[in-house]
């Protein structure tokens, strides 16, 4: 069943897609820090406010994903920051995230040898949110 | 009366310790990010440290699939990146966004040589062998792809 994307809902229901895949617990061996996304504000595409997704990473586990203010986010080790259609973009694979990343389409805070080095891990976090069937907000 | 407007100060080469400057004033995001990738790679390890103050090279990459490239200038200490590729480069690597990612994550085995036995190496010879990565130049400047390649690298 459909969760509303960026909801409490879909938080849990991607935390298990992460913890599931033994894909993301291999490539992310040694991964220790926390990150954040933020899904910043479209009020005409029904996000009025910006939100954060809060990510603590731990060696191939997710230990705790949930959803909070976009503060919350952007004080974790690593930010990734993003317009809404852009996330919608990516999660629905219209984006590639590291093309993304490179085309600044995603704007990311954090240590880059560290985020290049788990680059396999990072793709497929962005797998993982595929996973997920989301009802998102501009299309309700 | 004596005119204190920046202009021409803006456009004096200032000298800076930083390892890595931009030639554009807004840097590409690909720009910004390979520049600073060198850069904490360089300031972090040593080894790479060594390996940057010793190039002298142009080295353009190009991302196939987002056509989008940057020049970087080596010049023996410091880093000059320039958005899109600029001419007289002695090596150009043409790749899709995956395989530039990849290059970093290229083990660094004996004798400084990039591991292309692993997985991560095995899949960087294969874009090679099957033409999804071009590098150009490459006769004659084998030891400043080494060079370069150590310089990205991230692997530990």
């Amino acid at each position: 069943m459909a969760v509303n994307a960026f909801s409490d809902e879909w938080a849990v229901r991607f935390k298990d897609e992460v913890n599931k895949s033994s894909v993301y617990k291999a490539a992310a061996k040694g991964w220790k820090w926390t990150v954040g996304l933020v899904i910043e504000a479209e009020p005409d595409k029904n996000v009025p406010e910006s939100v954060g997704v809060v990510m603590d990473l731990f060696d191939g586990e997710a230990r705790d994903i949930h959803v909070g203010p976009a503060s919350e986010a952007q004080s974790c080790q690593f930010v990734i920051t993003a317009p809404y259609t852009r996330w919608k973009q990516v999660a629905t694979k219209e984006l590639d995230a590291t093309k993304g990343m490179l085309q600044g389409k995603l704007k990311l805070k954090g240590d880059l040898p560290t985020i290049v080095r788990y680059t396999k891990a990072s793709q497929e976090l962005t797998e993982c949110t595929t996973r997920v069937p989301v009802q998102w907000p501009d299309e309700r | 009366m004596h005119d204190a407007g920046p202009g021409p100060m803006a456009r004096r080469k200032v000298k800076t310790s930083k390892p890595v400057t931009y030639a554009d004033a807004e840097p590409s995001a690909f720009a910004s990010m390979l520049g600073g990738l060198i850069e904490a790679n360089v300031e972090s390890r040593p080894e790479r440290k060594k390996d940057f103050d010793s190039l002298a090279a142009r080295v353009g990459i190009w991302v196939t699939d987002i056509d989008e490239g940057v020049t970087l200038v080596f010049e023996r200490g410091a880093l000059l990146v320039h958005n899109g590729l600029e001419p007289k480069r002695d090596i150009t690597i043409r790749a899709e966004a995956d395989t530039v990612m990849n290059l970093s994550n290229l083990k660094i085995g004996l004798f400084g040589m990039p591991v292309y036995y692993d997985e991560v190496g095995r899949g960087v010879a294969w874009k090679l062998l099957q033409g999804k990565m071009r590098i150009e130049g490459l006769v004659g400047n084998l030891a400043t792809l080494n060079t370069v390649t150590r310089i990205f690298s991230v692997a530990s």
